[in-house]
Protein backbone atom coordinates (compact mmCIF):
# COMPACT_ATOMS: atom_id res chain seq x y z
CA UNK A 1 0.00 0.00 0.00
CA UNK A 2 2.38 2.51 0.68
CA UNK A 3 4.66 1.92 -2.26
CA UNK A 4 1.80 2.62 -4.58
CA UNK A 5 0.85 5.40 -2.81
CA UNK A 6 4.24 6.72 -3.36
CA UNK A 7 4.14 5.74 -6.79
CA UNK A 8 0.34 7.59 -7.53
CA UNK A 9 2.31 10.65 -5.93
CA UNK A 10 4.89 10.26 -8.47
CA UNK A 11 2.84 9.85 -11.10
CA UNK A 12 0.33 12.42 -9.84
CA UNK A 13 3.06 14.83 -9.63
CA UNK A 14 4.42 14.63 -12.87
CA UNK A 15 1.09 15.18 -13.98
CA UNK A 16 0.60 18.34 -12.17
CA UNK A 17 3.90 19.57 -13.33
CA UNK A 18 2.69 19.20 -16.99
CA UNK A 19 -0.38 20.56 -16.36
CA UNK A 20 0.96 23.56 -14.50
CA UNK A 21 3.47 24.72 -16.68
CA UNK A 22 0.86 25.06 -19.56
CA UNK A 23 2.38 21.77 -21.54
CA UNK A 24 -1.15 20.59 -21.50
CA UNK A 25 -2.87 23.75 -22.91
CA UNK A 26 -3.88 25.27 -26.22
CA UNK A 27 -1.76 26.25 -29.29
CA UNK A 28 -0.46 29.66 -27.59
CA UNK A 29 0.30 28.46 -24.06
CA UNK A 30 2.20 25.81 -25.97
CA UNK A 31 4.46 27.65 -27.76
CA UNK A 32 4.98 30.21 -24.66
CA UNK A 33 6.00 27.16 -23.16
CA UNK A 34 8.69 26.39 -25.77
CA UNK A 35 10.06 29.71 -25.65
CA UNK A 36 10.84 29.48 -21.41
CA UNK A 37 12.15 26.02 -22.86
CA UNK A 38 13.96 27.85 -25.61
CA UNK A 39 15.67 30.74 -22.85
CA UNK A 40 16.06 28.09 -20.17
CA UNK A 41 18.24 25.58 -22.43
CA UNK A 42 21.42 28.06 -22.33
CA UNK A 43 22.36 28.63 -18.99
CA UNK A 44 21.10 25.40 -17.96
CA UNK A 45 24.10 23.16 -20.16
CA UNK A 46 26.40 26.08 -19.16
CA UNK A 47 25.66 25.15 -15.40
CA UNK A 48 25.95 21.65 -16.46
CA UNK A 49 29.36 22.08 -18.30
CA UNK A 50 30.57 23.91 -15.08
CA UNK A 51 29.47 21.55 -12.39
CA UNK A 52 30.92 18.60 -14.64
CA UNK A 53 34.10 20.30 -15.73
CA UNK A 54 34.75 20.34 -19.57
CA UNK A 55 33.97 21.98 -22.81
CA UNK A 56 31.49 21.57 -25.40
CA UNK A 57 32.66 22.66 -28.71
CA UNK A 58 30.99 26.20 -29.74
CA UNK A 59 27.93 25.26 -31.85
CA UNK A 60 28.99 26.73 -35.68
CA UNK A 61 27.58 29.71 -36.64
CA UNK A 62 25.64 28.76 -40.08
CA UNK A 63 24.45 31.85 -42.17
CA UNK A 64 21.71 30.27 -44.18
CA UNK A 65 18.26 30.91 -42.74
CA UNK A 66 15.78 28.47 -44.11
CA UNK A 67 13.02 30.57 -43.04
CA UNK A 68 14.25 33.63 -45.56
CA UNK A 69 14.94 31.24 -48.22
CA UNK A 70 11.63 29.25 -48.19
CA UNK A 71 10.30 31.11 -51.07
CA UNK A 72 13.75 32.32 -52.85
CA UNK A 73 13.55 30.01 -55.91
CA UNK A 74 9.58 31.64 -56.53
CA UNK A 75 10.51 35.08 -55.81
CA UNK A 76 14.10 34.77 -58.18
CA UNK A 77 11.46 32.84 -60.99
CA UNK A 78 9.28 35.48 -60.99
CA UNK A 79 11.69 38.44 -61.33
CA UNK A 80 13.21 36.90 -63.75
CA UNK A 81 10.03 36.58 -65.39
CA UNK A 82 9.10 39.65 -64.97
CA UNK A 83 12.40 41.45 -66.09
CA UNK A 84 12.57 38.92 -69.45
CA UNK A 85 10.85 41.21 -72.04
CA UNK A 86 13.24 44.45 -71.36
CA UNK A 87 16.68 41.96 -70.96
CA UNK A 88 15.37 40.14 -73.99
CA UNK A 89 14.79 43.46 -75.65
CA UNK A 90 18.10 44.78 -74.62
CA UNK A 91 19.92 41.58 -75.67
CA UNK A 92 18.08 42.08 -79.04
CA UNK A 93 19.86 45.55 -79.46
CA UNK A 94 23.36 44.50 -78.42
CA UNK A 95 23.06 42.05 -80.93
CA UNK A 96 22.05 43.68 -83.88
CA UNK A 97 24.66 46.41 -82.70
CA UNK A 98 27.40 43.76 -83.17
CA UNK A 99 25.83 42.74 -86.36
CA UNK A 100 26.04 46.26 -87.66
CA UNK A 101 29.28 46.62 -86.78
CA UNK A 102 30.53 44.02 -88.50
CA UNK A 103 28.71 44.46 -91.59
CA UNK A 104 30.31 48.12 -91.89
CA UNK B 1 -7.04 35.49 -42.53
CA UNK B 2 -3.87 36.94 -43.72
CA UNK B 3 -0.98 35.39 -45.12
CA UNK B 4 0.90 36.88 -42.07
CA UNK B 5 -2.13 35.41 -39.73
CA UNK B 6 -1.76 32.64 -40.96
CA UNK B 7 1.97 31.83 -40.94
CA UNK B 8 2.44 32.80 -37.27
CA UNK B 9 -1.04 30.21 -36.29
CA UNK B 10 1.75 27.24 -38.06
CA UNK B 11 4.66 28.46 -36.74
CA UNK B 12 1.87 28.23 -33.17
CA UNK B 13 1.50 24.54 -34.30
CA UNK B 14 4.85 23.29 -34.63
CA UNK B 15 5.32 24.32 -31.40
CA UNK B 16 2.74 23.14 -29.87
CA UNK B 17 3.32 20.20 -31.73
CA UNK B 18 6.50 19.79 -30.41
CA UNK B 19 5.73 20.29 -26.86
CA UNK B 20 3.06 17.90 -26.87
CA UNK B 21 4.97 15.12 -28.30
CA UNK B 22 7.70 15.93 -25.66
CA UNK B 23 5.19 15.68 -22.56
CA UNK B 24 3.32 13.15 -23.80
CA UNK B 25 6.78 11.16 -24.07
CA UNK B 26 7.72 12.03 -21.03
CA UNK B 27 4.52 11.43 -19.31
CA UNK B 28 4.50 8.08 -20.81
CA UNK B 29 7.85 7.09 -19.54
CA UNK B 30 7.20 7.80 -15.90
CA UNK B 31 3.41 5.88 -16.36
CA UNK B 32 5.14 3.11 -17.80
CA UNK B 33 8.31 3.19 -15.08
CA UNK B 34 5.90 3.78 -12.40
CA UNK B 35 3.25 1.58 -12.67
CA UNK B 36 3.42 -0.91 -16.11
CA UNK B 37 6.82 -2.66 -15.33
CA UNK B 38 8.48 -0.14 -18.21
CA UNK B 39 6.30 -1.83 -20.77
CA UNK B 40 6.60 0.18 -24.49
CA UNK B 41 2.79 0.37 -24.72
CA UNK B 42 2.71 3.72 -22.23
CA UNK B 43 5.10 5.59 -24.11
CA UNK B 44 3.80 5.12 -27.34
CA UNK B 45 -0.04 5.69 -25.93
CA UNK B 46 1.36 9.04 -24.21
CA UNK B 47 3.37 10.44 -27.35
CA UNK B 48 -0.06 9.64 -29.03
CA UNK B 49 -2.29 11.22 -26.94
CA UNK B 50 0.23 14.30 -27.05
CA UNK B 51 0.22 14.43 -30.99
CA UNK B 52 -3.37 14.22 -31.25
CA UNK B 53 -4.08 17.15 -28.31
CA UNK B 54 -1.57 18.95 -30.44
CA UNK B 55 -3.43 18.06 -34.07
CA UNK B 56 -7.02 19.20 -32.58
CA UNK B 57 -5.52 22.33 -31.22
CA UNK B 58 -4.37 23.34 -34.43
CA UNK B 59 -7.66 22.59 -36.42
CA UNK B 60 -9.52 24.62 -33.76
CA UNK B 61 -7.04 27.48 -34.19
CA UNK B 62 -6.83 26.90 -37.69
CA UNK B 63 -10.85 27.00 -38.11
CA UNK B 64 -11.45 29.88 -35.00
CA UNK B 65 -11.04 32.31 -38.02
CA UNK B 66 -13.93 31.38 -39.53
CA UNK B 67 -16.16 30.31 -36.77
CA UNK B 68 -18.77 33.11 -35.38
CA UNK B 69 -18.15 33.53 -31.98
CA UNK B 70 -20.86 35.17 -30.24
CA UNK B 71 -20.79 37.24 -27.07
CA UNK B 72 -23.73 37.09 -24.57
CA UNK B 73 -23.72 39.86 -22.39
CA UNK B 74 -23.46 38.66 -18.66
CA UNK B 75 -26.81 39.50 -17.26
CA UNK B 76 -25.94 40.95 -13.69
Amino acid sequence: MPLFATKLTLAGGALYVAYDSGLLGNGKEGSVALGRAKDAFPPAVEEWMKYFGFQLPATPKIEFSPLDAWNSGVQKSFHALSVAPSTASDYTKQGLQYVKDLTK
Amino acid sequence: MSEKELGQKWDRCLADCAVKFGTGLGLGIVFSVVFFKRRTWPIVFGTGLGLGMAYSNCQNDLRSHYVLQSKVAKEQ
